[in-house]
């Protein structure tokens, strides 16, 4: 491969062309940059229109339809909230589900407790989570790479175990029965029984999740976030609290995500100690990188393939999970921007973030360096 | 506790210890000179024990079947490596581990469809069988070799490390692949044989701890999670940090269960998140050396 | 690598992306389109649809693979016809998640809308799905779990349950094990739901026949690891006998643990029959000899019934391997047994619900347990117990029955626990 020097080896990755041929199409790809904005965190007349879509789907759709898109949406609320670690801020948390479980338990706790209006428990929920999030997160990331993913591994590994134990107050290991949910303003009360009007709630909330997300990502704490993931140590030569934001990322993940165990545990009327499972963290990971990290529609298409292809496959077979790694090993070796990056065609210049992460390694990434003997 | 019980939970302790090396062995290794975190070592350990018992069950011996399971996984190991691993080393290692995960999953189901979802058992040969007597207390003899073996290979792998040419060239490899490269060592050759190794390592643990934890499906991934926990606390990368890693982690759990058995689950957990706070890199890991996956 | 590419044309590898992308987009839908049309089923013709939710994934599915083949037994045996109507069996995998098994009983529910669902072997899965059939007025047989909620405070009238609770087992045991091991025991359990019912079973009847519990002692569940440290303890206690309950995995470990350590012979071990049963018996092998415990069934169970099944069950293939007949595929054939019982009574007709209620409540008849009795008042199967003890018999390892302590019904409340 000819490459001139100055010309970092990352630059030539695979959806990278030289920078003269990008700087050529740069002139007329005002179409490619739409297109962009569509495929990272989705653009506003086509998220609009996905919404849209959605809201007319049970119109049409039998009953197990809509549920399957219930959990779908849920399941894009916590991937999507995952990305905002993991592919936004480079924080590999395989502890994620440590708030989806939080979120489950904690509604339980307050429908059996006080009752079932969610415009109630949202706030009580969130602030119990943000509680947790902020020691969680305090603690975790004094660290970072493989200690950081170990630390939130031990996490939710540890809630889990708690949630078996403390059966008293958790229910042990048959879990809680989350009591029907209402939303109840005054005297008014709308309550979200088998029929479509959870559909719209969850639909409400996904929508509300991706607008703030995308609200989040673009503005300067989420461009931050990106210079984090790109060059922390510069990041902080330049003034930013990396900390700082790290743990504000990791709150505002860990609300996401508790908002999505919240649904979850309203849907399914349960909470129950597998939410806080490896496994939920790792198929979390799963949707993410198969979507396409450092996006919005990413993670949505991510969750929306794996959780349809996993509930179909294990109709037919027990081996799903063997399908689920070959569809996962083939992403990770042939499309390792997900789905996201295989409907951005190539041509497509480079972006800052990917610019200045390949400068951040000038040699080729293979060598490992600065090794301990 | 008396004197007695303490001797008998010390030996415990030693034996989950030793169980605890061997597997996490190779992982360290694998990560020691590539930085990859190889998701899928819980799978090969499986595997190893899997392939043990079929060797067994065809009328081989226990020794066969813990020389030929960990030469299976190697090659199977080798092949990964040079298919897969090999074409992402250009996109650093994240992808890299992505892939092992991947590959976890993949054999985890395998090994699912080719050995059944029963528990199955592989007996320790006749030598090894029976009880010696420990403080006035019977101590499975198949537990002790554990020990033995457990310690000869720490001392083998530390030779092979630091005595023999291809450690030289692996150590070489770790602190200086490119520099290493230039000085005419075929670091490729050598990423694929550690890794090679690595899985080996994992088999063999696999067939030596299968009379004492059994098979069965889904005990892959309390493996991997276990060497992970061991490695992570004792330095990402090290052998030493593996060996003292494994003691930390096995006494842990075993005093966990002797004096707190309700609280047992969160022992090793608790010890690792208290060594990850107080030393981000592990007991035997350089300061800055928390990068990796 | 051609870095320089001319535009509009298109290279191999955008047409690549292109057809994966349209991979993605069409299984996508394909996946949405396979669920939109539900078949209709339901009411008094055309096939009964029965939903089994069992696991064939992860730990349990050597229970969900015994279960599902004990029921396609009893099925094939009646020509797969139940109430007049031919019977349609649509497996689903129940997994060891409740959020994705109740996923799977919505599908078989609302998409396959079958007429009953039977199966469930984890008691977590059962807890979490219980509302949703309450709710929805839809039968659930249950084939295995054994909460004691699920006949207690949770009951409903559209859940049966063709296995057994848990208290059914140990509460025999207590008085038994008082009369024959001896008074100082040992309880080691995991720290679950089915260890804790097992415990306050146990020693409800064990202090009341005069035992002295002389430790409890709760391990990690899931996973227990390596049980050495916790047979140390029960060493240093030297307690007249221990008093378990493990299932799958964690049975293996524990009692070869103890055999390996020499204390079977010197510390007797008792609880209840999961731990010796016959799907994890084989890999006991010798490890298992001299253990005593109380179950509602055993391989070795003298009736003409239990013969023929176990005969008949041999022969069959089963996707792990076929290890012979255990109590899972016994309380599999009952299940089915249940069903057609009572779908017979109601002529097929799935809309006389009351009637079904009742027919499924009044069930009783010949079972390989000895006699299947459903309890109207529960609706639990009231079982014949067996306090069993692992020997070798002709060269083979199993349980022998040592004693029956007759009908045990399950009081349907808390009365008969100890707190």
């Amino acid at each position: 491969m000819a490459r001139p020097p100055w010309v970092p080896i990352r630059a030539l990755g695979r959806h990278h062309p030289a920078p003269s041929v990008w700087r050529a199409t740069m002139e007329n790809n005002a179409m490619r940059e739409r297109w962009e904005q569509f495929t990272n965190t989705g653009s506003r007349w086509g998220s609009l229109v996905l919404v849209a879509l959605l809201a007319v789907l049970p119109a049409v759709a039998p009953p197990y339809l809509r549920s399957l898109v219930i959990e779908v949406l849920i399941l894009a609320i916590f991937a999507m909230s995952l990305d905002l670690l993991l592919g936004y801020t480079g924080m590999v948390s395989f502890g994620h589900a440590a708030f989806l479980g939080l979120g489950a338990y904690l509604l339980a706790f307050f429908t059996r407790s006080v009752g079932a209006n969610l415009l109630q428990a949202l706030p009580v929920v969130l602030l119990g989570v943000a509680l947790f999030a902020v020691v969680a997160g305090f603690l975790a990331l004094r660290t970072s790479g493989i200690a950081f993913l170990m630390l939130t591994l031990a996490i939710s590994q540890m809630l889990f175990g708690l949630a078996i134990k403390w059966s008293s107050v958790t229910g042990g290991s048959d879990g809680l029965a989350v009591a029907r949910p209402y939303v109840g303003i005054g005297g008014a009360t709308l309550g979200f029984g088998p029929d479509r009007s959870f559909y719209y709630l969850t639909l409400a909330s996904f929508a509300l999740a991706w607008w703030l997300l995308r609200r989040i990502t673009a503005s300067p704490f989420g461009h931050a976030l990106r210079g984090i993931k790109a060059n922390e140590p510069r990041m902080q030569a330049l003034g930013y609290r990396t900390h700082r934001l790290k743990l504000t990322a990791f709150v505002i993940a860990g609300l996401f995500a508790g908002v999505a165990g919240m649904l979850l545990a309203a849907f399914n009327r349960h909470a129950s100690p597998e939410l806080f499972g490896w496994a939920v963290s790792g198929e979390a990971i799963i949707m993410v990188i198969v979507g396409g990290s450092g996006t919005l529609v990413g993670p949505i298409l991510g969750a929306t393939l794996v959780h349809l292809l996993e509930s179909y496959v294990s109709s037919y077979t027990e081996l799903w999970r063997l399908v689920m790694g070959l569809v996962f090993v083939g992403f990770v070796l042939f499309a390792p921007q997900g789905i996201i990056g295989l409907l951005r065609r190539r041509g497509r210049p480079p972006s800052e973030v990917e610019l200045a992460a390949a400068i951040k390694e000038p040699e080729p990434a293979a060598l490992p360096k600065e090794r301990r003997t | 506790m008396t004197l007695d019980t303490f001797v008998l939970q010390l030996t415990n302790g030693l034996v989950f210890s030793l169980l605890l090396f061997l597997m996490a062995a190779g992982l360290s290794l694998i990560f020691g000179l590539m930085d990859v975190v190889n998701l899928a070592h819980g799978a090969f350990y499986l595997l190893g024990g899997y392939l043990g018992l079929s060797i067994v069950r065809w009328g081989g011996s226990f020794w066969l079947a813990l020389l030929l399971a960990p030469l299976l996984v190697g090659v199977l190991g080798l092949l990964l490596e040079l298919t897969l691993l090999r074409r992402l080393y250009r996109r650093g290692h994240l992808d890299q581990v992505l892939a092992t995960f991947g590959v976890a999953l993949i054999v985890a189901d395998l090994m699912r469809a080719a050995w059944g979802a029963y528990v199955e058992v592989v007996a320790p040969p006749a030598l090894l069988a029976g009880q010696v007597a420990i403080g006035g207390l019977a101590f499975p003899t198949y537990r002790l070799a554990v020990i033995a073996v457990g310690l000869s290979l720490a001392l083998g792998l530390w030779l092979f490390v630091e005595r023999s040419t291809v450690g030289m060239q692996i150590r070489a490899g770790v602190s200086d692949p490119q520099m290493a490269g230039m000085l005419g060592v075929d670091v490729p050759r050598l990423f694929a044989g550690v890794f090679a190794g690595g899985c080996a390592l994992a088999a063999f643990s696999g067939v030596a701890a299968a009379p004492i934890l059994t098979l069965y499906p889904g005990l892959d991934s309390e493996i991997l999670i276990l060497a992970l926990v061991v490695v992570v606390v004792g330095g990402l990368g090290t052998l030493r940090g593996a060996f003292f890693g494994s003691l930390i982690v096995g006494m842990a759990d075993v005093f966990g269960k002797a004096l707190l058995p309700e609280f047992s689950v969160f022992a090793i957990f608790v010890v690792m998140a208290a060594v990850l706070l107080t030393r981000p890199a592990g007991l035997f890991g350089r300061a800055t050396a928390t990068r990796g996956a | 690598m051609s870095v320089e590419r001319q535009k509009g044309t298109i290279s191999r590898r955008q047409f690549l992306q292109l057809g994966a992308v349209g991979g993605v987009v069409a299984a996508t839908g394909s996946l949405l389109a396979g669920c939109a049309a539900p078949n209709i089923g339901g009411g008094a013709s055309g096939p009964l649809k029965i939903g089994v939710l069992l696991p064939y994934s992860d730990i349990y599915a050597a229970l969900g693979e015994s279960i599902t083949e004990g029921m396609r037994m009893y099925f094939e045996s009646v020509d797969n016809r139940a109430g007049g109507r031919p019977i349609e069996l649509i497996t689903e995998d129940e997994g060891t998640a409740p959020d994705a098994a109740a996923q799977k009983a919505r599908k078989l529910v609302e998409q396959d809308q079958v007429d009953l669902v039977a199966g469930i072997v984890s008691s977590g899965v059962a807890a979490a799905l219980r509302d949703y059939f309450h709710d929805n007025q839809k039968f659930l047989i249950i084939a295995n779990a054994g909460a004691n909620a699920l006949t207690r405070a949770a009951k409903s009238p559209y859940i049966f349950r063709a296995s057994f609770t848990n208290w059914q087992p140990n509460w025999p045991m207590g008085s038994w094990a008082a009369a024959n091991l001896g008074r100082r025991a040992f309880i080691s359990v995991p720290d679950y739901g089915a260890g804790k019912d097992t415990i306050s079973a146990f020693t409800h009847s064990f202090t009341a026949a005069g035992g002295e519990i002389v430790k409890v002692q709760l391990t990690p569940f899931p996973n227990i690891g390596d049980p050495a440290p916790f047979l140390a303890e029960i060493q240093a206690a030297a307690p007249d006998f221990v008093y378990s309950f493990y299932s799958g995995a964690a049975a293996v470990t524990f009692v070869k643990a103890y055999s390996d350590f020499g204390l079977t012979g010197s510390i007797p071990l008792a609880g209840s029959g999961f731990m010796v049963e016959q799907d994890v018996l084989p890999s006991h092998g010798s490890s298992a000899l001299g253990i005593k415990s109380a179950l509602h069934w055993a391989l070795t169970l003298d009736n003409a019934e239990n013969q023929a099944f176990v005969a008949a069950f041999a022969q069959r293939e089963l996707p792990s391997g076929n290890k012979g007949a255990n109590v899972f595929a016994v309380q599999g054939y009952d299940t089915a047994r249940l069903i057609v019982e009572a779908l017979n009574a109601v002529e097929g007709d799935m809309s006389r619900t009351d009637d079904l209620i009742g027919a499924f409540g009044s069930a009783a008849f010949p079972s390989p347990r000895g006699a299947f009795k459903m309890d109207s008042t529960t609706h639990n199967v009231i079982n014949p117990i067996y306090i069993r003890e692992v020997q070798e018999v002709n060269g083979t390892i199993a349980n022998v029955v040592l004693t029956s302590v007759g009908e045990v019904p399950d009081p349907g409340d808390n009365s008969k626990d100890a707190v």
